[in-house]
C-alpha cells in the first residue's frame, strides 16, 4: 500500500514538472531533473520494480546516505560560490544560465552518488593501505587543483608587475599541475573500483 | 571487531537474507557484520543476538586495539 502510494506520488510529481518544464521551455532543467531523479532514486526505483517494496533503511544506510549528503551539500556550497563568481564576471558568456545550474545539479548528483557509495561498499572494502593512498591522491588532486588557479593568477601578477613572461607559475598551471591532478584522479579512481567491485562485499 | 555471527546463524540453519529479515536491516549489513567490517549499534547487536539466541558478548568479540 505504502509502495503503491509513492509510486502514484513520484509519477504525478514527475508528470507536473514535466509539464511545467516543457511549458516554460526549460530543456535543460528538464533533463538534468530527469536524470537526477533517475540518479538519486536508482535504488528505490529498482527495489520497486523487482520486488514491489521500498529497499529497508537500516543504520548503516542512515549512516552512510547522511555522510553522503554532508559531502554533497559542502560540494554544492562551494560549486554555487564559484559559479557566483564566474557568473559575475561574465566568465560564461553566452551560455544559459538553465544549462550552468542544470550541470551542477548533474555534477552535485553525481557526487552524491560517488559518496554514496564510497561509504556504502568502497570503505569497508578498502584495507589500511589502500584506504591511506585515496586519502593521499585525493588530497593531492585538490591540492594541484588549487595550484592551477594559483598558478594562473601568480604568473599574471608577475608578469604584469616586473614586466616580463614569467615562466615558472605558467608552466606550474598549465602543465605540471595537471598533469598531477590527472595522475593522482586516476590512480584514486582505480582504488575506488577495486573497492567498489571486491569480492568482500557479496559475502 | 570479530563476530561469531556466522556460526550461530548456521546453527539455527539461517540464511543471511532471513536474518536481515528479522532484525529488518539489509542483506548487505548482515554481510558487513560478519566480515567485522561494520560496528553495529548497541540496539542492532542487541537484536541480532536476540535473534540468534544468544548473548551480545558471545556474538561480537571487542579487539583491545
Amino acid at each position: 500500500m505504502k509502495c503503491r502510494i509513492i509510486l502514484w506520488m513520484y509519477s504525478v510529481i514527475s508528470v507536473l514538472a514535466l509539464l511545467l518544464l516543457l511549458s516554460r521551455e526549460n530543456i535543460f532543467v528538464l533533463l538534468a531533473l530527469v536524470l537526477g531523479v533517475l540518479l538519486l532514486g536508482h535504488r528505490e526505483i529498482w527495489s520497486l520494480i523487482r520486488y514491489r517494496r521500498l529497499p529497508v533503511i537500516d543504520e548503516r544506510v542512515r549512516d552512510n546516505l547522511s555522510n553522503a549528503m554532508r559531502l554533497t551539500g559542502i560540494l554544492f556550497f562551494i560549486t554555487s560560490i564559484v559559479l557566483l563568481l564566474l557568473l559575475r564576471f561574465n566568465v560564461f558568456k553566452g551560455v544559459p544560465v538553465e544549462l550552468i545550474v542544470s550541470g551542477e545539479f548533474v555534477m552535485v548528483g553525481i557526487v552524491y552518488l560517488i559518496g554514496y557509495y564510497y561509504y556504502d561498499r568502497v570503505r569497508p572494502n578498502l584495507g589500511k593501505r589502500a584506504a591511506r593512498w585515496l586519502k593521499i591522491c585525493l588530497i593531492t588532486a585538490g591540492l594541484s587543483l588549487s595550484t592551477v588557479a594559483l598558478g594562473i593568477v601568480l604568473h599574471n601578477l608577475i608578469s604584469y608587475w616586473f614586466d616580463f613572461e614569467e615562466a615558472f607559475f605558467f608552466i606550474l598551471a598549465l602543465l605540471a599541475a595537471p598533469a598531477v591532478f590527472a595522475v593522482s584522479m586516476l590512480v584514486s579512481l582505480v582504488i575506488y573500483i577495486k573497492g567498489l567491485f571486491s569480492p568482500a562485499g557479496e559475502g | 571487531m570479530k563476530t561469531r555471527m556466522k556460526e550461530y546463524r548456521a546453527r539455527l540453519g539461517l540464511t543471511q537474507e532471513q536474518l536481515a529479515e528479522i532484525v529488518g536491516v539489509r542483506r548487505e549489513t548482515i554481510i558487513f557484520l560478519e566480515k567485522g567490517k561494520y560496528n553495529p549499534s548497541l540496539k542492532l547487536a542487541s537484536n541480532i543476538a536476540r535473534a540468534l539466541g544468544a548473548c551480545i558478548e558471545d556474538i561480537f568479540i571487542l579487539n583491545d586495539e
